[in-house]
């Protein structure tokens, strides 16, 4: 007897954003990708409409990054130069976006100007085509500053421009409503703080397709579920019309995953857990694959290794099922 | 124990007390009662007295100043008596006598007067029964008893009749000197009567009954003239407890705290009662003898605290009360100024965090015979809340915190003469106008103050959906301190004090809390009988701070669900109604039993529905903005 899949109807679905600016829009990009839209949980085809592939963005520092040998070895000739970082991740990684972290700007660290900073968007955005995502330093003074300067010189790009918090959205949203950008909402693995901050975003006058929401997350082994089920409790919002949760979502695997002991403890130390090079790889391109399969649609990466190994798992996914 | 004398200044009162007795302790055993938030563990602050003169064993002294130490200031609490003390105990330490809202006060709905009596008809808990007996000759020799007792038995027709052998021993007296006149009080006890009280001769004076609410912060008493029905006076005043702890869960520990202790604090709420009864009847003339009985509520650690039964299982997983329902009890073994003989009644509790004040309540509603979905909220330290109609009833309780009553906030206060009960704010120039109680001065403000504060700072933007400050706002009035922002409601030239108004965002953080609280315990009801905000079709408010509550205000917040304000009433204390109607009629007394039996106790701390509903309700007014749709965004 044939079974008889169970179709569930949404009544909603994802919002969809676009980032990037080609010129005809007032950018400078080659294209622009366009994220979220889907109409049923991740990769049921057979459902409803699964519109965009998810998207990797490998991740650049504007210095040098304490990240472990391994990694670095990836970037070793470009290290200290942000734009031919950048390049080196879409030409030869094929990154489909740039994830550009502006550490130096930290007052404890290499305390770079704002203009400094939004001078090394412009060389990124010169150096490659792909559309940008621009994040601070974390110190929310700071990057009030950072982003305001790094948002009125990218003008009508379209960034995609972060961190918006509870504690601190209303600089940058400004700044996004002013200069035409897209921003990150992040909130600490709560589904109530993140529609919260979304309401918060919104009522300043940034419209919804113009939020991507950051829940936060656990890496692989480090609290991936607890991740994985608020991301899905809002992807399953999303689909029952929850407009202040219907934003596609951005994940951080690069970050998470490399955090792990496992990621970093070398062959010598746990004989049982096999190579590192093999095993860290693996460990990020696991957690990527997790998170993309409760809804994820920008990864935020680091390792090309397992950047091949991700988007090679989506095009698989991507395959319907219908 | 050494003994050692304390004199209290500016009272000018001595007492003796063993060496090491705290001067808190001391101060209570003049009759002083110094505020003490924390109950005695040196954290608030409140209990500072001045030592004037001699030795004293100082162990801490909390968040006293350098300078107020130098002053000679002590934390009462922490202070110990170790020879011949001389203290001063200045004006704002002392609990201050206050008149607790027995009245209506017009509030946005004025409160609703309901006419307990028409559905349930008059059978007070006492009455005096007058007749005469046939005087004794040598041939119709019936004892004295047995030929009342006849005579009662025609008045009261089946059932027992007891009589206490205190009243036997009057019996002989009384009859002869009434000349076989006599007046009979008895009470109405569940399946008996007992004879409480003989007079001779024809008594021109009514029986009395005493409706007691007894709170956690206030404690509120009627004389009722239980033949007319009516209310001779209300008076309320502060809980003597207050001195071991603002709320119940500080008083439980302080009574398992040492031996002694838990007669002490039944002392004290016994005592509460005891003024309040003394200045009605000096006020009224009434003789302690002539009240016959008493119905009280309270919450079931209040109400365990009354009859000297132990809470310690209250405060302890899984939450286990003594009793739910207790059989009357007499005035005597409480040691309440009234007839030592009358019967006591305690509403029946439902479970350790909802008791016979809410069960009163809701008999007062009638709720429990309503064809329409009711939903009761008595707003105190706890949020109590009821759901149901004649079908099935559910009840929880949410710990809201004190803020409501003014706790936890930096001016908050409860809502006496000085309070701030409305405010408003310019939403262009940022302009504060207020309404204090009283019409005096500003001293602080209270929770009916707090929830329109809220709503009028979230109206002008000074804080968004998440309760923080803006900083972009340029007014005189919003300032940062080193550790927390303020927004300044009055300026310390327009207040009665030396400081500045404020409330902090840490207040409005606390707030949100509290709102979020009552809001989530509403919406937890609702999901356990799968039923949703708008099929509530009234929404009855209790508590001694719903009589000033503005309910678009509340709604505002979300602390209240979003319904038109025409299914909203106001009750009042509905916790001492229910108790007069108690004691006016039999037939509210067996119901209220039968209430305390009916009500299915939902526990919010099992499981994660509560905690997921208060973590979405801590937004201004819902993470979930379709619960409010008349909220503008």
């Amino acid at each position: 007897m044939a079974v008889t899949l169970v179709k569930e109807r949404w009544q909603s679905r994802v919002g969809e954003v676009i980032l990037g600016a080609t010129p005809e829009q007032g950018g400078t990009r080659s294209h622009t990708i366009t994220v979220g839209g889907d109409g049923t949980l991740p990769f049921l085809h057979f459902e409803g409409t699964v519109a965009n592939r998810p998207v990797v963005a490998l991740e650049v520092n504007d210095v040098e990054p304490d990240w472990s040998p391994r990694l670095k070895e990836y970037y070793a000739d470009v290290i200290n130069n942000p734009a031919a970082w950048a390049k080196k991740c879409v030409d030869e990684y094929g990154a489909d976006l740039i994830y550009l972290k502006l550490v130096g700007a930290n007052p404890e660290g290499a305390n770079r100007t704002p203009a400094e900073c939004a001078q090394t968007v412009k060389d990124v955005l010169a150096a490659v085509s792909v559309p940008l995502i621009v994040v601070g330093c974390e110190e929310a003074e700071k990057d009030n500053e950072v982003m305001a300067a790094v948002a009125e010189a990218a003008a009508g790009e379209n960034l995609l421009i972060g961190l918006a918090e509870q504690e601190n959205y209303k600089s940058i949203t400004a700044a996004a409503m002013v200069h035409k950008h897209s921003v990150i909402a992040r909130s600490p693995l709560d589904i109530n703080i993140c529609k919260q901050l979304n309401i918060l975003i919104n009522e300043m006058g940034l419209p919804l397709n113009k939020i991507i929401i950051d829940p936060m997350i656990g890496g692989l082994g480090f609290g991936l579920e607890y991740a994985y089920s608020i991301m899905e409790r809002a992807r399953l919002g999303s689909l029952v019309n929850d407009k202040m949760l219907a934003m596609p979502m951005v994940c951080t695997p690069g970050y998470e995953a490399n955090r792990a002991k496992e990621a970093n403890a070398g062959i010598e130390d746990f004989p049982a857990w096999g190579d590192l090079h093999d095993r860290g790889t693996m460990w990020e391109a696991l957690t990527a694959t997790s998170l993309i399969q409760t809804g994820a649609s920008i990864l935020l990466m680091r390792n090309p290794e397992a950047v091949k190994l991700v988007k090679q798992n989506i095009e698989e996914l991507m395959v319907s099922n219908a | 124990m050494e003994q050692y004398s304390v004199r209290f200044l500016p009272d000018n009162l001595t007492v003796q007390v063993p060496a090491e007795t705290s001067i808190l302790s001391a101060a209570g055993k003049a009759g002083i009662v110094i505020k003490s938030g924390c109950g005695g563990k040196g954290s608030c602050g409140a209990c500072q007295v001045v030592l004037m003169s001699g030795e004293v064993k100082v162990e801490g002294t909390g968040k006293l100043s350098h300078e107020q130490i130098e002053a000679g200031v002590h934390l009462a609490c922490k202070t110990k008596v170790m020879g011949d003390l001389s203290v001063e105990v200045p004006p704002e330490s002392r609990l201050q006598e206050h008149q607790v809202l027995t009245g209506s006060i017009k509030g946005l709905l004025s409160e609703k007067e309901v006419n307990l009596l028409q559905k349930y008809g008059l059978k007070p808990l006492a009455r005096k029964i007058q007749f005469s007996l046939a005087e004794p000759t040598l041939t119709e020799n019936t004892a004295d008893w047995a030929k009342l007792y006849l005579e009662l038995k025609k008045h009261l027709g089946e059932g027992k009749i007891d009589v206490p052998l205190s009243v036997v021993r009057d019996l002989p007296e009384v009859l002869r000197a009434g000349k076989w006149q006599v007046t009979v009080t008895v009470a109405d006890l569940p399946e008996r009567s007992e004879v409480i009280k003989v007079e001779p001769g024809q008594s021109t004076t009514p029986a009395y009954g005493l409706a007691i609410d007894i709170g956690t912060t206030t404690v509120v008493v009627y004389l009722v003239n239980l033949e007319s029905g009516e209310i001779i006076d209300k008076q309320g005043t502060y809980n003597k407890q207050a001195r071991y702890g603002d709320d119940v869960i500080s008083r439980i520990v302080f009574s398992v705290d040492a031996p002694g202790n838990l007669e002490e604090i039944q002392g004290a709420v016994v005592n509460t009662v005891n003024e309040l009864v003394d200045s009605i009847c000096r006020k009224h003339k009434v003789q302690r003898e002539d009240i016959a009985g008493a119905v009280a509520a309270g919450n079931t650690t209040m109400t365990q605290l009354f009859l000297g039964v132990s809470p310690k299982y209250v405060r302890l997983e899984p939450y286990i009360p003594t009793f739910s329902y207790v059989p009357p009890v007499t005035a005597g073994e409480l040691g309440l100024h009234m007839n030592p003989r009358g019967p006591v009644i305690m509403f029946p509790s439902v479970a350790s965090y909802v008791g016979g004040d809410i069960v009163s309540g809701v008999l007062v509603t009638d709720m429990a015979n309503a064809d329409e979905l009711v939903l009761f909220i008595d707003i105190g330290t706890n949020g109590e809340i009821v759901l149901g109609n004649r079908d099935w009833l559910v009840s929880c309780a949410c710990s809201a915190g004190p803020c409501f009553e003014g706790g936890g906030i930096t001016f908050g206060m409860r809502a006496m003469p000085g309070a701030i009960e409305r405010v408003d704010i310019d939403p262009h120039t940022y302009d504060v106008e207020l309404k204090v109680v009283g019409g005096r001065k500003p001293v602080g403000i209270c929770g009916s103050g707090l929830v329109d504060c809220l709503a009028k700072l979230r109206e002008a933007g000074i804080i968004d959906r998440a309760g923080n400050f803006q900083k972009d706002i340029e007014s005189h009035r919003i300032r940062q301190t080193e550790e927390d922002k303020e927004f300044v409601l009055a300026w310390a030239h327009q207040a009665e004090g030396e400081k500045d108004i404020v409330i902090s965002e840490n207040d409005v953080k606390n707030l949100i809390r509290a709102k979020g609280a009552i809001y989530a315990g509403i919406r937890s009801l609702l999901r356990m009988v799968s039923l949703e905000v708008e099929m509530i079709d009234k929404i009855v408010i209790a508590g001694g701070f719903g009589n000033y509550l503005n309910v678009p205000d509340a709604v505002q917040i979300g602390l209240l669900p979003d319904l038109p304000s025409e299914r909203y009433e106001f009750i009042g204390n509905s916790s001492v109604k229910g108790a007069h109607l108690a004691l006016l009629s039999r037939q509210a007394r067996v119901e209220a039993v039968e209430l305390g039996k009916k009500m299915t106790y939902l526990e919010l701390s099992v499981g994660n529905d509560f905690m997921d509903e208060f973590v979405s309700a801590l937004f201004l007014p819902h993470t979930d903005l379709s619960l409010f749709p008349s909220v503008d965004s």
